[in-house]
């Protein structure tokens, strides 16, 4: 008798809390999140991704506790932080027909389970299903993070699917346009001391040349790829088509050292007056030249297994 | 005078200089031979034919050049090509290679020389690498003397960075376009040192013709302007630049613009913006100097200058202002993605997903250009310490050049010619020094020797100075020796008395340690040039095991195949790679070609391949697509098939359609590109893996089937197709072709028509159990 009494109370408070439509009560949760819906139970995410739901859904799946080591996850979150914040400034129809959303593992594990989600972090978008903008299909399109982990590309892409366009808008750098700034200033303030510098033909050869032997070392490679200095121990990258960040520095310096023995050959062993000091200085750079040369082909033979030719080593 | 070996006394100085010039003349003659010669490996190993993807095309358009004229040509609109759209040929290519080829042939054919067009087009590039040569020869001449010229021209002649472009068969624009750019540049020079309206108008015809061959004219476009550029900044503005530059712009800017697919760019894209800024900032110049050199007042001096600023700054204003209002085109998106690296990733998948648009690796360059990447520096330094005007385009070409080809391995031939000159100026410069026979004054080594401090050393030198001496007393003086002194530039003759080599050893060391370094680039360029840049790749070849060349003729067999069982107007669906081929060889309509103009376009295929069979078929349909032509290298190990290549077909089609494709879903949970058993549902399901996977496993016999390319088991159970049909597989199974089925006569969906099909077999065998159970 007692329980049923109580199970009539529990379905009339149930019955209060249902009064205020899903849609409403979510708006009130995306209010109180600063635009983003907390979710902390298996409850909230079903409310959010409801079979007859007329609004649409970003949920952000990610793993924030330090335990979990996820670093992408922290990198990513204040991205999606600050487009959800962007949401905010939306005027009233729109701004309901869509929510923002995180799921942490530590908190609803059980949501990790159900979608069988095996990493994070992860962004679903749930389509409307009822509603002008409704769908026929139930499944989240999947955010590709090929763009990397930055706000823009995110506001960017998702703004195809929002009811308007996110206004997101990057915020402006202002420190680094300061250390741009102070860097001009201070080559204002410097130019009558560094002119002479300036007028140096040798520091612009020095810079030219550096510049080449850097960019035929494969350094653009490296840093379009984004391949680490090295890796597992390894500083050789396996393959022809492939380099480490350490090659490129091993590469310039051979390079730089051929050239400038070379060099040494043709514009300092001349004007040596000393015969004996001249010979030792060509024999010297001639053994640099044939040695380092040697080292140069058996790396490029260790990238390119096939080389038929080999010096020294 | 001492010297370290002697030398013939009796010639007379014309002698000399006559033999040396026939030498050069013959050195050249042999250099040019070298350049044809290597570049033949591709028809000795092969046979002569067209290689690759876009010389295709380029070969098509020169038959109908060659076949209807110029005018048909120029108006030519080819409605197999972007089937349903059509391609106005005319109006979108640079006709430069198509109307060389066409000249070279009617003038053999007026000459009674009947000539196969095919064989003009495969020899033009080796023909014009002997032109390239003659080229560079030129331009290094200018710089330093012959003899760096003649070395130059040896390794532009063979340096695998350039022929990788210029193999017989290889019938592209660059083919004839470096030619061009050395011409160019060396009419550039010349017209900057002599202040030459007539070099300049060399220069701005061969603008004109490199303008019509290649669109990589926009790197004259915007190296010339900046050399000017830097000549001014650096105080060296003269009436000679003036003159050369305005004779060069005006010409060639005008000229450039005849050519219909460049049409108003001169003027209206930012490309060009800086040669016109150029231009304009010379004018003002000129101006003002003329204006001071008139009048000697120095308050109307300042007026004038505070004009002449003005006006720059309102002409500067203006461009800007019409770059944001649009009417000047902002950089386009090719061009952009060599700034901003990852711009090309984001916004147009399509062109970073050429493989000749990928960053480079260090061992690329050395494998294009070996020893003459690090003598590239040493000749920079010699640049540097020259400093004459033509030195200065050579530094900046040389760091431009060299990022340009970091960024993207396709412009390591721009780079190439650049490092041959530098190289071939420092090495000259070496051998220059070693070979001259002249030693220093013995006077000042003897007042070395005579130093306290050099006890040690002291046995070897006066050992030394009795050769020296002895040498010196053998040849008192010698008009050779004058004569080589004379002809040396770089030497003072002042300075030569205390800088030179002393003994013979030395110089045989550094002699012979170079002439081996020669001989190993030698060696090193024909074995890079036979073994990787001489595959036509519409021919493979593979080893048997006894050692003996294999020929895999694949494509041209299901070329032919098409050619001879389809109708004339079937249209054949394939990754745009392959438009060029199926049009040039197969002659059948293709939807995407390798011109790439129209990305919805090619979305649409990648996203017909990329759908299930139910959402593709509609598409193939509303597209009248007959064929589906896909290469799969599973069988024999091609590495270069569809398979990889699919996930850029899945790219491109999600930057059209984001809702409907997604890249994530074609890689298993744990993010693997897999296509065996645990391959994602949507690869599976997808046209291009049931088209590439069909009756597979059945050529296994029951024994567990492997990709040779991915190294994964297939799966037993090979897919099944309901909408398409296997129509033709090549003999090693790279080239598939499948037959769209046209819409089921009853109107039903074909997938239930077939399962009923399937079902009335079941039905018929349904007997012969039920005969048995009751037995």
């Amino acid at each position: 008798m007692r329980l049923s009494i109580f199970a009539l109370l529990s379905l009339s408070l149930g019955l209060v809390a249902a009064k205020k439509s899903p849609q409403e009560e979510l708006t009130e949760l995306a209010a109180a999140g600063n635009g983003v819906i907390k979710v902390t139970n298996e409850r909230t995410f079903d409310l959010l991704t409801l079979p007859s739901r007329n609004w649409s859904a970003a949920i952000q799946f990610t793993a924030l506790n330090p335990q979990r080591k996820c670093k992408p996850c922290s990198e990513f979150d204040p991205s999606f932080t600050a487009v959800a914040k962007a949401w905010t400034t939306v005027s009233e129809p729109e701004r309901s027909d869509h929510f923002w959303a995180t799921l942490d593992f530590d908190e609803a594990q059980q949501v990790f389970q159900k979608l069988s989600l095996a990493s994070a972090p992860v962004v679903h978008f749930y389509m409307p299903l009822a509603g002008p903008r409704g769908r026929a299909k139930d499944t989240p399109l999947k955010y590709d993070f090929s763009h990397g982990f930055e706000a823009g590309p995110l506001a960017e892409q998702l703004s195809s699917h929002t009811p308007v366009p996110i206004p997101y808008k990057a915020p402006i750098d202002w420190a680094s346009w300061a250390v741009y700034a102070a860097f001009g200033l201070f080559f204002l303030v410097t130019l009558p001391l560094v002119a002479p510098f300036l007028q140096n033909r040798w520091v612009w050869a020095a810079g030219s040349i550096v510049t080449s032997l850097i960019m035929t070392s494969g350094y653009m490679f490296t840093r379009i790829r984004g391949m680490p200095m090295t890796s597992g121990g390894q500083w050789i990258a396996a393959g022809y088509q492939s380099q480490y960040g350490q090659e490129t520095q091993v590469v310039a310096a051979i390079y730089g050292l051929l050239g400038g023995s070379f060099l040494m050959l043709t514009m300092v062993t001349p004007t040596q007056t000393s015969p004996a000091r001249q010979r030792t200085q060509v024999y010297v750079w001639t053994a640099i030249i044939f040695v380092v040369y040697s080292i140069l082909i058996a790396l490029f033979k260790m990238k390119n297994r096939g080389y038929p030719f080999s010096l020294l080593f | 005078m001492p010297v370290a070996y002697p030398l013939p006394k009796d010639l007379s100085p014309a002698t000399v200089a006559n033999t040396a010039s026939l030498l050069r003349i013959v050195a050249l003659a042999l250099i040019s031979g070298a350049a044809i010669a290597s570049r033949l490996f591709a028809v000795v190993n092969f046979e002569s034919i067209i290689h690759e993807f876009d010389p295709w095309f380029n070969y098509r358009a020169t038959k109908v050049l060659a076949e209807k004229g110029f005018y048909e040509f120029w108006n030519w609109f080819d409605p197999t090509a972007w089937y349903p759209l059509g391609r106005v040929v005319g109006g979108t290519i640079y006709p430069g290679l198509m109307a060389t080829s066409g000249v070279i042939y009617s003038f053999l054919h007026a000459i009674n020389l009947p000539v196969d067009i095919r064989n003009i087009c495969v020899m033009l590039a080796p023909g014009f690498s002997a032109l390239t040569a003659w080229a560079t020869y030129m331009f290094t001449k200018e710089l330093k003397d012959e003899s760096a010229g003649l070395l130059a021209a040896a390794f532009m002649g063979i340096v695998p960075g350039y022929i990788s472009r210029s193999v017989a068969g290889s019938y592209d624009n660059e083919a004839i376009a470096i030619f061009l750019l050395m011409f160019t540049f060396y009419a550039w020079i010349k017209a900057l040192k002599q202040g030459s309206a007539f070099f300049g108008t060399v220069a701005a015809v061969f603008y004109f013709y490199m303008v019509a061959a290649w669109g990589g004219y926009a790197f004259i476009t915007n190296m010339i302007p900046l050399h000017s550029l830097v000549l001014i900044l650096m105080g060296r503005y003269t009436n000679r630049l003036y003159v050369a530059y305005s004779s060069w712009y005006a010409i060639g800017t005008l000229s450039s613009m005849q050519v219909p697919f460049v049409g108003f760019q001169p003027v209206s894209t930012s490309e060009h913006m800086g040669a016109l800024g150029v231009f304009g900032l010379l004018q003002i110049i000129a101006f003002s100097q003329l204006i001071h050199s008139h009048l000697p007042s120095k308050q109307f001096k300042t007026v004038v200058l505070g004009s002449v600023i003005s006006i720059g700054l309102l002409g500067t204003a203006a461009i800007v202002t019409l770059t944001v209002r649009g009417s000047i085109a902002p950089w386009t998106g090719r061009f952009y993605s060599m700034w901003d690296t990852g711009y090309a990733k984001k916004y147009i998948p399509i062109i970073a997903s050429v493989s000749e648009h990928q960053p480079t690796a260090w061992p690329s360059f050395f494998m294009d250009l070996q020893f003459l990447i690090f003598l590239f520096p040493a000749g920079v330094v010699y640049c540097f310490k020259q400093l004459r005007d033509e030195h200065l385009f050579v530094i900046i070409y040389a760091v431009v050049a060299s990022y340009f080809a970091g960024v993207m391995v396709r412009l390591m031939l721009t780079l190439t010619p650049i490092v041959c000159v530098t190289a071939a100026v420092a090495l000259s410069e070496l051998l220059d020094t070693y070979i001259d026979p002249q030693e220093p004054d013995a006077s000042a080594e003897v007042a070395d020797v005579a130093a306290p401090s050099d006890n040690a050393s002291a046995a070897t030198p006066s050992k030394k100075v009795k050769k020296a001496a002895a040498a010196a007393s053998a040849a008192p003086s010698n008009p050779i020796s004058d004569l080589v002194n004379a002809n040396a530039p770089a030497k003072t003759k002042k300075a030569s008395k205390s800088r030179g080599i002393f003994g013979l050893d030395t110089r045989i060391a550094v002699i012979f340690n170079t002439t081996m370094m020669l001989l190993f680039f030698v060696a090193h360029c024909t074995w890079v040039t036979s073994s990787a840049y001489s595959s036509p790749s519409v021919v493979l070849a593979s080893t048997n095991p006894d050692g003996s060349q294999h020929i895999i003729d694949d494509f041209r067999e299901a070329y032919y195949w098409l050619r001879q069982n389809t109708a004339e107007d079937a249209v054949v669906m394939s990754w745009w790679d392959y438009g060029y081929q199926i049009a040039g060889m197969a002659d059948r309509p293709t939807l995407v070609d390798n011109n790439t103009w129209n990305n919805t376009h090619i979305a649409t295929v990648g996203k017909a391949m990329s759908s299930s069979e139910e959402v593709a078929y509609p598409i193939l349909r509303k597209h009248d697509v007959d064929y589906i032509l896909i290469i799969f290298g599973g069988l024999i190990g091609y590495s270069g098939d569809d398979i990889n290549k699919f996930l850029w077909m899945v790219r491109i089609a999600q930057g059209v359609w984001p809702d409907e494709i997604q890249e994530p879903n074609y890689f298993t949970p744990q993010g693997d590109y897999r296509i065996d058993d645990q391959a994602s549902q949507a690869m599976k399901d997808s046209l291009m893996y049931k088209m590439s996977y069909y009756r597979f496993s059945d050529l296994f016999g029951g024994q567990q089937a492997t990709d040779r390319v991915r190294n994964q088991a297939v799966p037993k159970v090979g897919p099944t197709l309901d909408y398409i049909e296997e129509a033709y597989t090549s003999e090693n199974w790279i080239v598939r072709i499948y037959a769209v089925k046209k819409e089921d006569p009853l109107g039903r969906d074909l997938k239930s028509a077939n399962a009923f099909a399937e079902g009335k077999k079941r039905k018929r065998t349904k007997p012969m159990t039920r005969r048995r159970a009751i037995i």
